[in-house]
């Protein structure tokens, strides 16, 4: 349950922050993939949770 | 770029040709049935939430917000973070109760059919926008592809394709919630031709127009920074509005609602998707900028055309064309269908058979399959309509934010719904109908009317009024909505059913229903009375149908069975018509007695609910279920026979020792009023509970063919502070201790006749020490042979007589002997010859023929007249156990330091039972009356006292009956070794 409380805190974490996702559109120098890295690794670490859950529980 | 008509005939016929192919190999079997259940296919079908949108409408976001776009997917994206939280608490309550809708939800949480219909009309007003947008982007990308002059009635033709195919593989089942393989495959399929076409596109743009994920950072940083710089960017605010609308969009939309909950699926498979619907809508996402700076690169015109159908002129190739085509193809119609098929299950339950309830249908399955087909039919073409008549004026953002704007009201009923069981019927429907206004009036009229949007702005947010209209209709409708449902929930008064049933949505409480009684009182009168309502085939089948699922037997009467049955019948109806019909046929047909008194909450329910929730308890919760867990199991495996009844006498509890003395499990009886229990028990536990006293000792029940002795005692469960109350009753087995009673007072009595022997052995030696002296006298008077042999046989039986008689006392004294005799060689075979002589004098078994096959010159140390007893009782057994022509074998031989003596006979035998307490004192096979249960006792302490051991074998190796008696003498005793008293520990 606790693995829960983390991805509360992401998500809500994740939508006060994420207007900064958008400064990286017309930013020179900034890669224009950025915010597909940043998405990949919240999946990435969502994929974590969820095995540490399935392992919480059985 | 346009690639004729006939080419695009082909390739959207084509292709949904291919997807009638791509169902018909599933239903058909053609598909491993595995593959086809795969959480994969489970995500790609989710996947669907990539509509039309997803492929031109992004692209027009994009053009116009930048990374704005991405709030589409990121929204849904944090939705499926939530899972566990979020969607796994809906999916549970769907699929406990088959609700099958957003609507069937409310109608079920908020305890009224006019709930049900309110959220069916305001699902129907917000899609038709959406509906309308995925017509207008088919009917657009077909003008693009072919440039033909009648892209409406072309796009018509697809709509009518598409709707055959929904009606064919979508409206199989009667049951909204019944799996339906073929629809998730075939939406799956098409998940991955957007999915394919649209990464093509993007490998295009970043290939195939520039060289390179370096070579298009470089033009974005040089030549193409000034097309970005033109983008307006969301400001933070709309951004996270936007955010909040898609992630409410994820499972309050029909079709996501539908794809998510209804299609019946595990957890585990939702949790899954928790990462995998993300990663999908990762890959969705990532060729859209591409597509649109490769476009921009291009040179393409944006200013009059906008940016939604950019891919088309990606290139003059036939095939990117295609591929834009086939995207947006698959997108609508995956999309068109579940949403016809969701929507159309709605109007179904919520409207059509609330205004008209199906009672005593003649076919009522078939009746409502082919409502629902027509249903189908029309929201696709009502959705054509719309295109022709609205959405044909207005671009993509506009249409879809009308229709994602318009769901979202419903997002604060829906998080009440779920996580604060205060919210009422009242509150939700006043915060709904606010939003609703301020929606229809900012957003919905306007699109129809081409008026100015009216928008409220409530004192205080005035300096909004600039703002995009989208933006401010979701501010206000959205927070007037929250206020409105808290203030009126906290105004109004909740009715008892809408408690129960807030309390059976909530995400942290458990439903804590009564243990009422039915009017019917089994599975067979469920069915009479249900068929008044539903036709008596129908009736019959649903019955049965719950039965089955239950495992229950149609004439089990318990009561705890029969409102689990209720439960059932009520939650496979919802998923058949919906919620509000299903309860009201139940609540009128299937009633509950409200004449009985004391029934409090259905205990064995609610932690067989418990139990079910165990994994989502956390911290202090955890720890009480861990604790209520261990005393339950205390309880259950107490190794004393023990049960509960509530105040209303019905039986919560019965725990394994019951069950294995009863031979009745648990979960056969649980449940069932104490009167109704199988004999004995019900009577015996009535009769315990009524007596003053509050034990019942050693009463006689009849138990499996065989007497058993049971005490009972009993104890009242009330307390001041709880309404729960009852009795508990606790059952000892006392056979056994009633048997060692008899055992002990037999023992008592034979005890007492053993001293009486003594005392009468005491009083014969006297009048034997006579006789014997008289039969000496009597050889010295006479030389006659005849009288001399007379006179020594009597010396000689006198002499055993008050041997026999010593060690009667003997045994009486402790089974020492007092004879006080040395030990000396004895010859086993005479020892065996003279206890065959004596045996001979005795009348009973004169037709058993006896053997003596000891050789003549074995000898053990010993007490011949000790031994001599020894070989009397064995024999004297072995005749007994014997038939009339039986015969008794005595046979003996040396090995190594011992000599073995077997006594052999082929008897009926040793019951198994009693082998193990033949040396006891008192255990006898023989009938009442001819045995005393003292011999083999006597040889036992014998045998011991000449360092010997005994075994049986009964029956002997290789023999089918009879006995066989080891005896193992030693061959020689050392020096010292005490030679006269048995060793009292062997």
């Amino acid at each position: 349950m606790y693995v829960y409380r983390i991805m509360l805190f992401l998500v809500f974490g994740g939508y006060l922050l994420s207007p900064l996702l958008m400064s990286g559109w017309a930013s020179p120098g900034v890669a224009w993939y950025r915010p597909f890295v940043i998405w990949g690794v919240l999946i990435a670490l969502t994929l974590w949770l969820e095995q540490k859950r399935r392992l919480d529980e059985r | 770029m346009s690639t004729g008509l006939g080419n695009l005939l082909a390739l959207g016929i084509g292709y949904l040709l291919l997807l009638f192919l791509c169902a018909l190999a599933v239903e058909r079997g053609w598909i491993p049935r595995h593959f086809v259940r795969h959480p994969a296919i489970y995500t790609l079908a989710l996947g669907v939430y990539a509509s039309a949108w997803a492929i031109y409408g992004s692209l027009e976001l994009a053009g116009r917000a930048g990374f704005g776009y991405l709030a589409y997917y990121l929204g849904v994206a944090g939705a499926f973070l939530l899972a566990p939280v979020l969607l796994v608490p809906i999916q549970r309550l769907t699929h406990t109760y088959q609700l099958a809708s957003l609507a069937d939800l409310f109608a079920f949480r908020f305890r009224s059919r006019w709930v049900g219909a309110f959220i069916t009309l305001v699902s129907l007003l917000a899609v038709l926008p959406l509906l309308g947008l995925q017509v207008q982007t088919l009917s657009n990308a077909i003008l693009r592809l072919s440039g033909t002059d009648a892209p409406a009635l072309l796009t018509l033709g697809f709509c009518c394709l598409i709707a055959l195919f929904a009606i064919l593989f979508g409206a199989r089942h009667t049951r909204l919630h019944d799996r339906h393989d073929t629809l998730l495959a075939t939406i799956a399929f098409e998940s991955v031709v957007k999915l394919v076409a649209m990464l093509a596109l993007g490998a295009f743009a970043l290939f195939g127009i520039f060289d390179g994920p370096a070579d298009l950072q470089a033009w974005l940083d040089g030549p193409g920074h000034a097309a970005q710089a033109e983008t307006r960017h969301l400001d933070p605010a709309q951004w996270r509005t936007l955010l909040l609308l898609f992630f409410g969009a994820s499972f309050l939309m029909p079709h996501m609602f539908h794809i998510a909950f209804a299609e019946t699926l595990s957890r585990q498979t939702l949790l899954q998707a928790s990462w995998a619907l993300p990663l999908f809508l990762l890959l969705m996402a990532l060729p859209v900028p591409l597509i649109l700076w490769g476009a921009q690169h291009q040179g393409v015109e944006t200013a009059t055309t906008g940016f939604a159908y950019l891919a088309f002129s990606l290139s003059t190739s036939w095939w990117v064309g295609a591929l834009a085509f086939l995207a947006g193809l698959a997108a609508a119609s995956g999309t068109m269908i579940i949403i016809s098929l969701a929507l159309s299950g709605m109007i179904l339950n919520h409207l059509v058979l609330v205004a008209h309830p199906p009672v005593a249908q003649p076919d009522l399955y078939r009746w409502l399959r082919w409502l629902r087909r027509a249903l189908i039919a029309a929201v696709i073409l009502g959705g054509w309509l719309f295109y022709r008549l609205v959405g044909i004026h207005h671009d993509l953002v506009t249409l879809g934010l009308v229709a994602f704007i318009g769901m979202a009201q419903c997002l604060p009923g829906m998080l009440a719904l779920l996580y604060w069981p205060g919210a009422n019927r009242k509150g939700m429907v006043a915060g709904l109908s606010v939003g609703v206004l301020v929606w229809l009036a900012g957003l919905w009229v306007p699109l129809l009317t081409d008026q100015p949007a009216w928008i409220f702005l409530p004192p205080g947010l005035e300096v909004l009024a600039g703002e995009a209209e989208w933006y401010l209709v979701s501010l206000v409708s959205l927070s007037l909505n929250i206020l409105v449902l808290i203030l009126v929930s906290l105004a109004s008064r909740t009715s008892p059913g809408e408690r129960a049933a807030a309390e059976a949505c909530s995400v942290d409480a458990v439903i804590r229903p009564k243990r009422l009684p039915l009017v019917a009182a089994n599975g067979t009168d469920f069915k009479r009375h249900l068929a008044r309502a539903l036709g008596e085939e129908v009736a019959h089948r649903e019955v049965d149908r719950a039965l089955s699922a239950l495992d229950l037997s149609p004439l089990d009467g318990r009561p705890y069975a029969l409102r689990r049955l209720r439960d059932r019948i009520q939650a496979n109806l919802s998923g058949v018509m919906g919620p509000s019909v299903a309860q009201d046929i139940v609540d009128r047909y299937l009633p509950y007695r409200h004449d009985v008194r004391g029934a409090t909450e259905d205990i064995h329910f609610v932690e067989s609910r418990l139990e079910a929730y165990r994994s989502r308890l956390t911290g202090l919760a955890r720890e009480l279920d861990g604790l209520r867990r261990y005393h339950r199991r205390t309880l259950t495996r107490l190794p004393v026979g023990l049960c509960a009844f509530g105040d209303d006498g019905e039986l919560l509890m019965w725990n394994d020792a019951l069950a294995d003395l009863s031979g009745f499990p648990g979960n056969a009886v649980v449940g069932a009023r104490r009167d109704s229990l199988p004999p004995p028990w019900g009577k015996l536990l009535s009769r315990v509970l009524a007596e003053p006293h509050d034990h019942l000792y050693k009463e006689p029940v009849e138990l499996d063919g065989g007497m058993r002795y049971l005490t009972l005692h009993k104890a009242g469960l009330h307390d001041d502070e709880d309404e729960r109350g009852g009795h508990v009753i606790l059952v000892e087995d006392h056979s056994e201790m009633k048997w060692l009673e008899d055992e002990l007072v037999h023992a008592a009595r034979l005890a007492s006749i053993g001293q009486l022997a003594a005392g009468v052995a005491h009083e014969i030696g006297n009048p034997i020490t006579g006789i014997s002296s008289l039969a000496q006298n009597l050889r010295y008077d006479t030389d006659d042979p005849q009288v001399l042999e007379t006179a020594g046989q009597i010396q000689q039986l006198t002499d055993r007589v008050s041997r026999i008689v010593g060690s009667l006392v003997g045994f009486a004294h402790g089974g020492r002997h007092v004879g006080g005799r040395a030990f000396a060689p004895v010859s086993i075979a005479a020892v065996t010859e003279e206890a065959l002589h004596l045996i001979h004098l005795a009348r009973s078994g004169e037709d058993v023929r006896y053997h003596n096959r000891c050789a003549a010159g074995l000898e053990v140390p010993g007490d011949d007249q000790r031994l001599l007893q020894v070989m009397v009782n064995l024999i004297g057994n072995a005749r007994d156990a014997s038939a009339p022509s039986g015969e008794v074998v005595i046979d003996a031989e040396a090995q190594e330091n011992w000599l073995h003596v077997t006594v052999t006979d082929d008897g009926h035998g040793i019951d198994a039972s009693m082998r193990d307490h033949l040396f006891e004192p008192f255990t006898t096979t023989k009938p009442p009356g001819e045995g005393t249960g003292l011999g083999l006792p006597l040889v036992y302490s014998i045998i011991a006292e000449h360092r010997g051991q005994i075994d049986i074998d009964s029956p002997p190796p290789g023999c089918r009956h009879g006995t066989r008696i080891h005896l193992w003498l030693p061959l020689n005793l050392e020096d010292g070794e005490r030679r006269h008293e048995p060793d009292p520990d062997r």
